[in-house]
């Protein structure tokens, strides 16, 4: 057909010795993560594999689209689902800077007081980020009002002055792996605390506290 | 979420073709698809399909639920039962939207079925509202939603998981010994 420009099965030969994850896999792992990133009141766990590997296949899709002439079949068709994978990456990013920029100091202290195995809430980039708004926004609020402050009034404890993400959140989700006693706490005094068990599949409404440590091994999924 | 991403998600769903034109196998980052040949039916998905479509390369093949007998079978068990009843298809409403509007000359009765699936859509989303309803007004802290589909929670999303939220903070600064903790606005 097409003079192949595209040696199509190059990337799948490719990604096989490096990733456990099938290509087809990585963009399900990258649209599970840009759910559970939407839906989260709090920041996710960082996903830079996912976000790496994503960025790899882009490229070598769009350097085999630049060697090929406009008009033949199979480009278009790449282009559009190269289109549609970095519309899902682009807003998975951009909804982790959101909420980086709007709980800055509580995520700056959460990657600080983080144990060392557990993995790291923020990729390099977004650290470097998150620090920079700090710094900026001290420095403004200090240039701005601070500094006509009395001088026993000149600090700002940042922690206390931006508002936490609420855990309580109510969140839509669906069930990946079997969950036994999940505790759901009561609203009300004249409420008892009752367990429930989560089956394959099922979808509910509950709180994010309850549910928060399931999402990142992957039990649930926020809908 | 926006509809439009609701649609995205949706768009991932497989539909049968008969595409008039021929190509070898593609091999996109998402899957295998193809050869495609003229006359023989291949899976795509949707977002393809109705690509295809527009450039007439294909003709789309309705799904088996989108008929208008499994139609009016699933609209009165939906009437008759109180709970929500299995859907047949995840995206049912995506999918009758998107292929009435950009296929209907390849769907027999094509308006009886929108209206077919409209009707059940609109029963849904009254129960939906009584359930979102009684929730609220039990202070419920759980509920199971089985057979809802995405677009259906998607409609009352932003609504009642704000009224939600509201709620519990109104009611935990009644608690004494509430924590004190400043909460974000929204």
């Amino acid at each position: 057909m097409s003079e192949a420009a595209f040696d199509d099965s190059e990337i799948n030969q490719d990604d096989s010795q490096e990733d456990v994850m099938t290509p087809a896999e990585l963009i399900a792992k990258l649209e599970e993560a840009w759910l559970n990133e939407k839906f989260s009141p709090e920041l996710q766990e960082n996903k830079s594999e996912v976000v790496e590997c994503v960025m790899e296949q882009l490229t070598h899709m769009e350097s085999n689209l630049q060697r090929v002439k406009k008009g033949d079949a199979k480009a278009s068709i790449h282009r559009m689902e190269v289109d549609r994978v970095r519309f899902v990456l682009a807003s998975y990013l951009r909804s982790r800077l959101q909420k980086i920029e709007k709980f800055f100091p509580h995520v700056l202290e959460r990657e600080k007081t983080r144990a060392d195995g557990e993995p790291s809430l923020l990729s390099p980039e977004e650290f470097a980020f998150a620090k920079e708004y700090y710094d900026n926004t001290e420095a403004y609020l200090k240039a701005v009002a601070l500094k006509r402050m009395p001088p026993n009034l000149q600090s700002i404890d940042m922690l206390k002055a931006v508002p936490e993400p609420c855990l309580d959140s109510f969140v839509f989700l669906r069930v990946k792996e079997k969950q036994e006693n999940i505790l759901i706490e009561p609203e009300t005094d004249d409420q008892r605390e009752y367990v429930v068990d989560l089956e394959e599949g099922s979808q509910h409404l509950m709180r994010y506290r309850a549910i928060a440590p399931l999402i990142s091994n992957g039990a649930v999924q926020l809908i | 979420m926006d509809p439009s991403e609701v649609e995205f998600l949706a768009e991932k769903e497989l539909v049968k073709i008969i595409p008039n034109f021929s190509l070898d196998k593609i091999y996109l980052i998402g899957g295998d698809l193809g050869p495609f040949n003229p006359g023989l039916p291949v899976d795509v998905p949707l977002w393809l399909a109705l690509n295809f479509k527009q450039r007439q390369k294909c003709r789309i093949i309705p799904a088996d639920w989108m008929d208008v007998e499994k139609l009016e079978e699933i609209r009165e068990l939906e009437k008759r039962e109180e709970a929500f009843t299995p859907v047949p298809s995840p995206y049912y409403m995506e999918l009758t939207k998107l292929l009435l509007n950009h296929a209907s000359d390849n769907i027999p009765k094509a308006d009886e079925i929108r209206t077919l699936v409209k009707d059940i859509w609109d029963t849904r989303i009254a129960k939906l509202r009584l359930s979102a309803d009684s929730f609220i007004s039990q202070q419920e802290a759980h509920a199971k939603l089985d057979n809802l589909t995405l677009m259906e929670i998607n409609t009352i999303r932003e609504f009642l998981l704000d009224s939600l939220n509201c709620m519990y903070k109104l009611r935990s600064n009644l608690q004494p010994g509430s924590s004190g903790r400043t909460f974000t606005d929204f």
